[in-house]
């Protein structure tokens, strides 16, 4: 016991020398104003959100929420949480948009920026018309998308099926045109992203590459994909996490329709604020998938330092 | 076992004549320099012969065999950038076995052939590193390694030893002699360094503007200079051109300069290359380590002279001179006691002064 509390005390770093410690001091002077603004923004509405949680609080009580506290419920909302079918049902559809969409706009993406990197002609027009679909408001997507599925509209014309074959109302179906959209909107964003790490590949290594004998193919799995390999875990954590909180396009095109067949967290999230006015519900529930999430990220990130420790053990084993 | 041939090689891009008609023939196992100043088209060119740039026109033939149209991978040659384009995502072992492995080698015996050029290189204890944490000297040995494993028969080095600091530099010059001996390779080397390339190379071409200068070995190029272009390149302090007449008349030949200075020609080499001289105007080159300074009551063909500037520079001292408008440099040893402002007699050298046509800049009567 001592013996550990000895060998704790030696690796203690030593000191602040004075100008350390005024240097410390003078740095949170100078970030207090944005502490206090952040404090403002994030810290008050977040503790706000985790005390409506542990109570029964809603608009119907006709209590100030200072007083709240008079309906305690503890844990019971996040209780709850574990027997709702429907946001489970929601979560796992937002999971399936994501794990669907995603992968299909990366290929995309990836495809395309490698058709863009070789020089075509007509690639300036091209390029602009490929990147316009990223600068439209989701919703207006939404809308879009609304009018080509309908059972009388330009699809079912195009394709030749009947007018009352429909998209937008069919249980399986209405699940497709939603992640047509998704990938439609947002296959540009992946495709500019990548497009900028495959031009950051050093020429001269896939010239090397070349010389060395490596194909089109090695130089691309071998020397292109590790080189990007940063760039895509950007994209797709950029993807990842936007199409997790996918609203706008599903709202306009089914309500989460017909039923709850399209409805994803968000959504689900929104009907419960709205029309169920189960506001303490809908704080359990916001600090439940923020909790969930938070352990996936750091989970993730765990795994790569580990990695890189792995790495460093190997190099100072051979110096 | 590869004899480089270059027939009328040519590149364009856009309205740059990068390289024009380029002709030269490496023979097997030499180690040839490509020697001239930046955008003379040396990289052009050994890019062209590793198949990573694409010629305009011409023919690039190894062993006989046109490869012009081939690409690079299958060229099978050696290549080092200047940068060294080193994997940096890849460990040094992973760099090393790149080659082997997209040559379709096997396991164990990639393994062996890695191992023991990381022991020739000198890498053995860096192997399993990442190679964006090696030192510059280190990515340098990791480039070449990582060419030579796969025994190409024709290596090229574009500027290898450019970045590295001044001792590893003296140190890579003589280990790239050593690898060429061992590996018994046809080598081509770019680079702007004269001394480099003296050092080094078999034989030295010098290009300028894309155009080949002079094509022999370092001592011919160095001793009898095609034009001013190679003779001002080559040496350092460079070749000392002075604008010049041949005069004389009874008999005796006479080089003149102007603003008074002369001198009359007794060496058989120069007088030989004086009158076969179709111009009066010249240029009058000697290289400021073969002229002789003495005092100016000397008898001797030289002219008279007066200390303008003395440059000390370690273990000798350049003294540059006035004769008449045109200044000459001259090296001395170190503590030869030329005061400034004194009058010295400057006695060119027998069979080392070079006379050039003053519009072509070519030699003139040059054996």
């Amino acid at each position: 016991m001592t013996e550990q509390t000895v060998e704790t005390g030696a690796k203690k770093k030593p000191a602040m020398l004075q100008h350390e410690i005024e240097a410390k001091r003078l740095g949170l002077y100078m970030s207090l104003p944005a502490q206090l603004l952040l404090a403002f923004i994030v810290a008050f509405p977040f503790l706000m959100q985790v005390y409506i949680s542990l109570t029964w609080w809603g608009p119907l009580d006709g209590t100030l929420w200072t007083l709240a506290y008079e309906s305690m419920n503890w844990f019971g909302q996040y209780g709850e949480i574990f027997q709702d079918g429907r946001f489970w049902g929601s979560i796992g559809r937002t999971f399936a948009i994501l794990g669907i969409a995603v992968p299909i706009e990366f290929l995309l993406g990836l495809g395309l920026a490698m058709l863009f990197v070789q020089k075509f002609p007509g690639r300036p027009i091209f390029y602009s018309i490929m990147l316009t679909p990223m600068m439209i408001v989701p919703a207006v997507t939404g809308l879009m998308f609304f009018l080509l599925f309908q059972g009388t509209g330009p699809i079912n014309d195009m394709l030749g099926l009947p007018q009352n074959y429909s998209w937008l109302q069919d249980i399986n179906r209405s699940m497709i045109t939603i992640i047509i959209a998704d990938v439609w909107q947002w296959t540009p964003l992946m495709f500019l992203i990548l497009l900028a790490g495959i031009l950051g590949v050093p020429e001269d290594q896939l010239r090397m590459a070349s010389i060395l004998g490596a194909g089109k193919w090695t130089s691309f799995v071998r020397i292109v994909l590790p080189k990007m390999k940063t760039v895509m875990i950007i994209a797709l954590v950029i993807r990842v996490v936007e199409s997790f909180k996918i609203f706008d396009t599903v709202y306009i095109m089914t309500r989460g329709g017909p039923g709850v067949a399209t409805e994803t967290i968000s959504l689900y999230i929104y009907k419960m604020t709205f029309a169920d006015l189960e506001w303490s519900y809908v704080a359990a529930m916001g600090l439940f998938i923020l909790v969930a999430l938070s352990l996936l990220a750091v989970l993730g990130m765990w795994q790569m330092s580990a990695a890189q420790k792995r790495q460093k053990a190997m190099m100072s084993a051979e110096s | 076992m590869a004899t480089i041939e270059l027939k009328s090689l040519t590149k364009q891009f856009g309205q740059l004549l990068a390289v024009n008609s380029l002709d030269l023939l490496i023979p097997d196992r030499k180690f040839v320099a490509l020697l001239g100043p930046s955008g003379c088209g040396k990289t052009t060119t050994m890019n062209m012969i590793a198949g990573i740039e694409s010629a305009s026109d011409g023919e690039i033939l190894f062993d006989g065999n046109n490869v012009r149209t081939l690409p690079a991978r299958q060229r099978g040659v050696g290549f080092v950038f200047q940068n060294y384009a080193i994997f940096t995502h890849m460990t040094v072992y992973e760099n090393l076995a790149f080659g082997l492995r997209s040559r379709g080698m096997k396991g164990p015996e990639i393994e062996k052939k890695v191992t023991d050029m990381a022991e020739l290189m000198r890498l053995t204890d860096r192997l399993h590193w990442p190679s964006a944490r090696l030192s510059v000297n280190e990515m340098q040995k990791v480039a070449i390694g990582r060419s030579a494993v796969t025994e190409p028969a024709i290596f090229l080095l574009d500027e290898p030893l450019s970045n590295l600091d001044a001792a590893f530099r003296a140190f890579m010059r003589t280990e790239l002699k050593h690898l060429q001996h061992q590996f018994q390779q046809t080598m081509v080397y770019v680079t702007h360094d004269q001394i480099e390339a003296m050092s080094l190379a078999d034989m030295i071409a010098v290009m300028n503007l894309g155009v080949l200068q002079q094509y022999g070995t370092p001592i011919e190029v160095y001793n009898r200079p095609n034009n001013t272009f190679v003779a001002n390149f080559m040496g350092s302090p460079s070749m000392n051109l002075l604008d010049a007449t041949i005069g004389g008349g009874d008999g005796s030949t006479r080089i003149e300069f102007p603003g008074g200075g002369q001198f009359e020609v007794n060496d058989e080499d120069l007088l030989r290359r004086c009158k076969s001289a179709t111009t009066g105007a010249i240029k009058f080159g000697a290289r400021p380590e073969d002229i002789a300074l003495e005092p100016s009551g000397h008898t001797g063909d030289g002219v008279k002279a007066k200390v303008n500037f003395v440059e000390p520079i370690g273990p000798r001292t350049i003294v540059h001179l006035a004769v008449g408008e045109e200044i000459i440099k001259v090296v001395v040893p170190k503590g030869s006691g030329f005061e400034l402002g004194s009058d010295v007699k400057a006695v060119f050298p027998k069979g080392k002064c070079h006379i050039f046509d003053a519009e072509t800049g070519n030699a003139i009567g040059l054996e």
